[in-house]
């Protein structure tokens, strides 16, 4: 028993004196807890800013409420207008709107045209159109909009019924209607009168309680929405398409790590010592190993892809040089950051732990497991700045909306400009550290 | 060939090297000596030019050598205390690739590596992968590895450590052969038997800094005695242990004494009172004096301290 003890003992104190090791074993789960917490109900705020694409055409109340509603609500960025060719603001009509989405600058369009609601007319009639490039997101996106209108149901039920009464009843009668009608609400049910006879539109989202889950069907009748997919139509594996590459990345990130850890190995074993005392120079080694890097992750994305292509349909030849593109910018991106990882570590196992922080933290962060539109502001902020999300988001780009080399020029111009300010940083570490020495 | 004057190396605030100078020529097995951390392995490395120097400079056939001369390395070849190969390459490919560096052409650097490999006895074994060598026999691939470019200097940083009596003599052999054909060749040890059976010329470094140079002979000279006395330790001799020590200092080391003369001992006068006092003839070794006793002479501490 004293031998295991001390064997115990002997394991927690070489634990402990690997202090990386000991941050990570904590900050890893932490970090990953407290992004899942915030998506997932942790922060109780829900998804945050998705890009909606507004257009209403109706010069009905309840049309401006959902208006204001959707406005309002913090899941939205409302979007009314666009930048035309000179620059210049203009304002959505039907068919710029639609345009809007398939150029992928909002994940939906709702328009609610001049009918959407009529004195003649029992009901609401609304033309959702999407791009459900994030197929979480979109779905999220409907059950929202469904919300907001529904949450105007009570206004649009009673008005539509008063409207009605006052057609067939005249003016004055239906007046009357509406104040009988209130007054038996409020003898036998305590309805409150006045908020009957002039609903407060709601500009609350609905809770989303189970009787208003049950009346949905119900009201799908009452509410009219009339959907259309935009972008993606036409794609054989949906799924397939839009995953291949999260995954590609999170898996080229681990590579791509490992890979420049293998300079820790070398130096180990005294091969690096070899190689600098050849004539070899020390650029010339960080150079080479770049390059092998590099190319290991194009074989390794192009391997993906294809296995994409083979397996799930995914289609990776309409658009094969754009594609070929974002490889190579994403292949250098995280090609720059394996090496970073090896510059500012004193062993693999350091390279490798924080590997494992950063990728894990990026993938995350990045969208790549869950859409970006679902995480805090701030943490939306720190999206960006991750080459997960340019990268996925370039990939997207040229498998499902199969955009030209225009598109994706920010892609690649963000993506070759950190590979190339990363490296920058790398070399002169490298060269001032100790893995030369 | 090799002239290193006023080389002065530091490491924060550890000064490795100490205002060194040293003159090897062309032809030459020359030896550093000295025990661990004395600097024979920076001083090395900056003749490579893996290190520049803080002060002072290092000329190979008159051409200063530094971090930025990668010219100059064609002339050197580096042996390094590790085992500096890849073990999942097998022999073969470890030395083409470390060959293909120095832009040995092909054709060159084939028969090289097929000679190389018979020279040290690890042709057979050409296709097999490193990490299922032995110990020896990784050492001697080490070795070659760092001479397919022929290089007119071969500098070998403690190249015998952890290798086996059997293997470590066919390396000497196979270093004397080069040196005999016409390989300038510097070696580091802490090992006096290896300094003193390879090398025609020695500096004992210790702390930075030279402390002895010369031959072998001319540097046991600078001992005040000849010969080391080793006595059988038994009940006679350690009955006669104040007999003893009037010819000289005398250690306790394993089962015997050892006696270090004072100036002016005769050894017909030391015979003679070993008569008188019965110790026998059969008990006393006369050695001639090593390496090792100058370094202790000359630092008051073994090499191996």
């Amino acid at each position: 028993m004293k031998t295991i003890i001390q064997l115990f003992r002997n394991s927690y104190r070489i634990f402990w004196n690997d202090k990386v090791g000991v941050a990570l074993t904590f900050l890893v789960p932490l970090a990953l807890m407290s992004i899942f917490g915030s998506i997932f109900g942790g922060s109780g705020a829900g998804p945050q800013g998705i890009r909606l694409a507004v257009l209403n055409q109706s010069s009905a109340a309840v049309a401006k409420e959902i208006e204001n509603a959707l406005d309002t609500s913090k899941a939205f960025q409302t979007i009314k207008s666009y930048k035309d060719e000179n620059g210049k603001q203009v304002l959505f009509d039907s068919v710029s709107i639609k345009e809007y989405v398939r150029a992928g600058r909002a994940s939906a369009a709702l328009i609610l045209p001049s009918d959407a609601y009529s004195d003649t007319s029992l009901g609401l009639s609304l033309k959702f159109y999407f791009d459900p490039k994030n197929d979480i997101e979109i779905q999220t996106t409907k059950g929202l909009i469904k919300q907001i209108v529904f949450s105007q149901f009570p206004s649009i039920i009673s008005q539509s019924g008063f409207k009605q009464a006052e057609r067939y009843l005249g003016t004055k009668e239906g007046e009357g209607f509406k104040r009988g009608i209130a007054s038996t609400l409020h003898k036998y049910f305590k309805v409150d009168t006045n908020a009957f006879l002039h609903p407060n539109f709601s500009n609350k989202l609905s809770t989303g309680n189970d009787s208003t889950k049950k009346s949905f069907n119900f009201m799908d009748k009452i509410i009219r929405i009339e959907e259309q997919q935009l972008v993606g139509q036409d794609l054989k594996n949906p799924w397939a398409t839009r995953s291949v590459g999260g995954w590609a990345m999170t898996f080229l990130l681990f590579t791509l790590t490992a890979s420049s850890s293998s300079l820790f190995d070398d130096r180990k074993s005294g091969v690096m010592l070899r190689l600098l005392t050849s004539p070899v120079s020390r650029v010339q080694i960080l150079w080479s190993k770049y390059l092998f890097n590099m190319s290991l992750g194009i074989i390794q994305l192009l391997f993906m892809f294809v296995a994409g292509w083979l397996l799930f349909d995914v289609d990776i030849f309409s658009n094969l040089f754009n594609l070929l593109l974002i490889i190579i910018a994403a292949s250098m991106a995280c090609t720059s950051f394996g090496m970073l990882l090896a510059a500012f570590s004193q062993t693999r196992q350091q390279a490798q732990g924080l590997g494992t922080f950063f990728i894990l933290t990026m993938s995350a962060v990045g969208g790549a497991w869950f859409p970006t539109a679902f995480m805090p502001p701030t943490i939306q902020f720190f999206s960006k700045l991750t080459i997960v999300y340019w990268s996925m988001d370039g990939f997207l780009e040229v498998l499902w909306r199969g955009v030209g080399l225009s598109s994706i020029l920010p892609n690649l111009g963000i993506l070759v400009g950190v590979s190339v300010a990363v490296s920058i940083i790398s070399v002169r570490r490298f060269r001032s550290g100790d893995i030369f020495s | 060939m090799v002239s290193i004057n006023d080389v002065t190396k530091k490491f924060s605030a550890v000064v490795a090297l100490d205002n060194i100078s040293l003159d090897i020529q062309s032809q030459e097995f020359f030896g550093l000596l000295g025990p661990n951390g004395a600097g024979k392995t920076t001083l090395m490395n900056l003749i490579v030019g893996y290190l520049n120097t803080d002060g002072g400079a290092i000329t190979i056939d008159g051409d200063a050598v530094s971090q930025d001369t990668l010219e100059l390395r064609k002339n050197i070849g580096f042996v390094p205390q590790s085992l500096a190969l890849y073990d999942e390459m097998n022999a073969q490919e470890n030395l083409e690739m470390f060959g293909k560096l120095f832009g040995v052409p092909d054709a060159v650097l084939k028969q090289r590596i097929a000679d190389q490999l018979k020279a040290v006895e690890l042709y057979e074994r050409r296709k097999d992968k490193v990490k299922n060598f032995s110990g020896g026999m990784k050492r001697r691939l080490n070795i070659i590895a760092s001479m397919l470019h022929d290089p007119k200097v071969l500098l070998c940083d403690e190249p015998t450590v952890g290798v086996d009596p059997q293997s470590r003599n066919a390396i000497f052999d196979f270093l004397t052969g080069l040196n005999k054909q016409g390989k300038t060749i510097i070696y580091t040890t802490h090992y006096m038997e290896e300094a003193e059976r390879l090398c025609s010329r020695i500096a004992i470094i210790d702390h930075g800094k030279i402390i002895a140079l010369g031959t072998t002979d001319e540097l046991l000279e600078k001992l005040p005695y000849e010969e080391t006395i080793m006595i059988t330790r038994n009940d006679v001799t350690a009955k006669q242990k104040a007999m003893l020590q009037e010819f000289g200092s005398l250690e306790d080391v394993d089962d015997h004494y050892e006696l270090k003369p004072t100036a002016g001992f005769k050894l017909s006068r030391f015979f003679a009172r070993m008569e008188e006092t019965g110790i026998k003839y059969q008990w006393i070794e006369l050695h001639r004096p090593t390496l090792e006793a100058l370094f202790l002479q000359l630092t008051g501490r073994r090499l191996r301290d």
